[in-house]
């Protein structure tokens, strides 16, 4: 009977769920569970970037400290301050291109435990790179984190983390909104489509990402 | 065991330091100098004296003796003692609520000889309440809002949720709250001349091993850090010499953000620093400077958001500076420069974990994401439009573009050679073209 006390009722973990440390991402309709990993996953100009540093900027904001895995040195603070990201919170790691790099850099960020989000940046690997990625180190990551308030986001342009990650998102772009006429019109807007891998029945969320030409 | 601690504030603190420390050293060991007067720690006198009214009636007996105009304060927590001390008129004594028996003990005025006393245990309790908060370290217009809410005094302030508080204004204002309910987060820090502190050690034979290297350190470490823990300081500086055999010494500087004294850490701190750039030679001599520093001041509180503890954000980062180089870890920052990629990487900082109070939109900005290296591409014009776009991986029509837009970093002393364009090519995304003399390139994606 005693090991019985272990078992924990239906009640009892759907209460535990309920109030599971979510981060919400009102601006995208979108919330991810602290300790879980996180895939964003979408072609060129699909918003990816945008929503993950949407989702620094409010961490960064209220004082946690988050880190940029940069597999391929593509990150653009100034992009991220325009964002909203408090970049004295932000620890960024260039990794060069070296995908195992990339990968040991994002282990010892989870291992360290604490970091309010780890972003590991595959934007701009070519497809068939990513495919050779083990898939063992999702599931790594995944116990690592477990129980920690870390949240891994993973960015790339084709779907790698496959169900090791408790959200994975997959965007695509309706449109691009210029404004002003002739050579010297400005981009204005993307329109976006966010669709949830892991709910077979969910909506598409729309989604639109603004430009800001003001300076850093 | 509980702390207790005694102050005593001084109008002629400077001249009457010398006084004051010889009253003090009848008391304790661990003694801090304040600007006007001395902060001293009188835990475990009681088994010797009796209670804390006790130790200040001797205390004010001692002042009385050498007629000294001065205030003292006997508390619990170091701050509750300094605020009582310095909020006491002359004449008068005051004590800490939260001390069984807490009391404080009076002044006397020098010039005249006249010394008074009084001990009124009746009204300790409410002493500390009604210490006005300008005497607590709040910023001036948070005590003006305060001042007009009718908040002035520690009572008052009391009142108010200690969650509303933290949640108006943030994590720092824990301080405070500690401070008013005297939990005691200040440290006393005895005044010591010295600043540091040296461990030497000559080996009888050379050392090559590396395990062994850092076996002599643990060990100077340990002897180090004792004496440092038994003056009250930390250390967040270590200047370790290594004399080798037939080359000049190598000297490594190994800082934290935080003083620590934790030795383990110290040590991982030490391996990963010399492995970076080990020794040529074998290690004759080794020598570890430390240098003094206050401790750590508070623990952090519930309220604290999610942030690595300060030994392992370190450990982790100097491991990352192992694995992909120095210069490639650390904080970005914008740099005030019109240049083409106006930031860089600061690897001497650590991230800082500051909050923002100041509320901001969540609207998604697009980001920017370069290339690494720009991609070539082959562009086709005609009639100074861009018409088609080709890159080794993938080719399509230019639906729109803007531009074109000059660009130029040192404009004073460069021609205006190079131009851009952001253009959106069917079907594939947004870019930023480029065209550097007669080569175009993408140098990265609107994404």
């Amino acid at each position: 009977m005693r090991n019985l006390s272990l078992v924990k009722t239906l009640t009892h973990l759907k209460e535990e769920r309920k109030h599971s440390e979510e981060i919400s991402l009102e601006s995208a309709g979108l919330s991810f569970t602290r300790g879980t990993l996180a895939e964003l996953a979408g072609g060129p100009s699909t918003g990816k970037t945008s929503l993950v540093l949407s989702l620094l900027s409010k961490l960064t904001r209220a004082g946690e400290v988050c880190a940029v895995v940069d597999s391929t040195d593509g990150f653009d603070p100034c992009s991220a301050s325009l964002s909203g990201v408090e970049l004295e919170n932000l620890l960024w790691v260039r990794c060069g291109g070296d995908l195992e790099k990339a990968f040991l850099s994002a282990d010892y960020l989870v291992q360290a435990k604490g970091f309010g989000a780890v972003w590991l940046n595959l934007n701009g690997l070519p497809k068939g790179r990513l495919r050779m990625v083990p898939k063992t180190y999702w599931y790594r990551y995944r116990t690592r984190i477990k129980e920690t308030p870390t949240l891994v986001l993973v960015t790339a342009e084709e779907p790698v983390t496959g169900s090791a990650s408790q959200h994975a998102f997959t965007l695509s772009r309706e449109d691009v909104a210029w404004s002003g006429k002739g050579r010297y019109k400005l981009l204005k807007e993307f329109s976006l489509n966010l669709h949830s891998r892991k709910e077979f029945y969910g909506n598409r969320l729309p989604a639109s990402v603004g430009f800001d030409y003001s300076d850093v | 065991m509980s702390k207790l601690y005694a102050c005593i504030i001084s109008r002629n603190a400077k001249n009457d330091k010398a006084v004051l420390l010889s009253i003090v050293h009848e008391f304790a060991s661990g003694i801090e100098e304040l600007e006007d007067g001395v902060l001293f720690d009188v835990s475990g006198l009681e088994n010797l004296m009796g209670d804390a009214s006790e130790i200040a009636r001797r205390i004010e007996r001692k002042l009385k003796e050498h007629k000294l105009s001065a205030n003292a304060a006997v508390a619990a927590a170091a701050e509750t003692a300094i605020l009582l001390a310095r909020a006491s008129s002359p004449h008068r004594v005051s004590t800490s609520p939260s001390v069984s028996s807490p009391h404080v003990s009076k002044g006397a005025s020098r010039p005249t000889g006249d010394v008074t006393s009084q001990i009124d245990l009746s009204d300790h309790a409410d002493k500390f309440s009604q210490l006005p908060l300008r005497e607590l370290d709040i910023d001036p217009d948070t005590l003006d809002i305060f001042d007009d809410l009718g908040i002035r005094k520690i009572s008052d302030l009391r009142r108010v949720p200690v969650d509303d508080l933290i949640n108006r204004y943030g994590r720092e204002f824990q301080a405070v709250i500690d401070t008013i309910e005297q939990k005691g987060g200040r440290i006393l820090t005895p005044n010591i001349k010295e600043s540091s502190l040296t461990w030497e050690y000559d080996l009888d034979f050379p050392v090559e091993d590396f395990e062994q290297l850092i076996f002599i350190v643990n060990h100077g470490l340990d002897k180090l850090f004792s004496r440092i823990s038994y003056s009250g300081f930390s250390t967040e500086q270590l200047d370790i010499t290594l004399g080798l055999r037939k080359k000049a010494a190598r000297s490594y500087e190994i800082k934290t953000s935080f003083p620590t004294l934790e030795r383990s850490f110290w040590l991982k701190l030490v391996n990963l620093r010399i492995a970076l750039d080990p020794p040529e030679s074998e290690i004759v001599s080794v020598r570890v400077i430390s240098y003094f520093t206050r401790p750590r001041p508070s623990q952090r509180g519930l309220y604290a958001v999610s942030r690595p503890e300060p030994e392992d954000l370190l450990l982790t980062v100097n491991k990352l500076k192992k694995l992909v180089g120095e210069e490639n870890v650390g904080v970005p920052v914008v740099l005030d420069q019109r240049v083409s990629e106006p930031f860089a990487v600061d690897p001497e900082q650590l991230p800082q974990g500051r909050e923002k109070l100041e509320i901001r939109s969540e609207k998604l900005t697009a980001a920017f994401n370069y290339f690494r290296p720009p991609l070539p591409a082959a562009v086709t014009v005609a009639d100074k439009r861009l018409l088609y776009i080709k890159t080794p991986f993938w080719k399509g029509r230019v639906k729109q573009y803007s531009g074109m837009w000059k660009k130029n970093s040192h404009w004073w002393n460069r021609p205006w050679h190079d131009r851009e364009w952001d253009i959106e090519v069917e079907e594939r995304g947004v870019f930023r073209l480029g065209r550097n003399e007669d080569e175009w390139f993408l140098y990265g994606e609107y994404d």
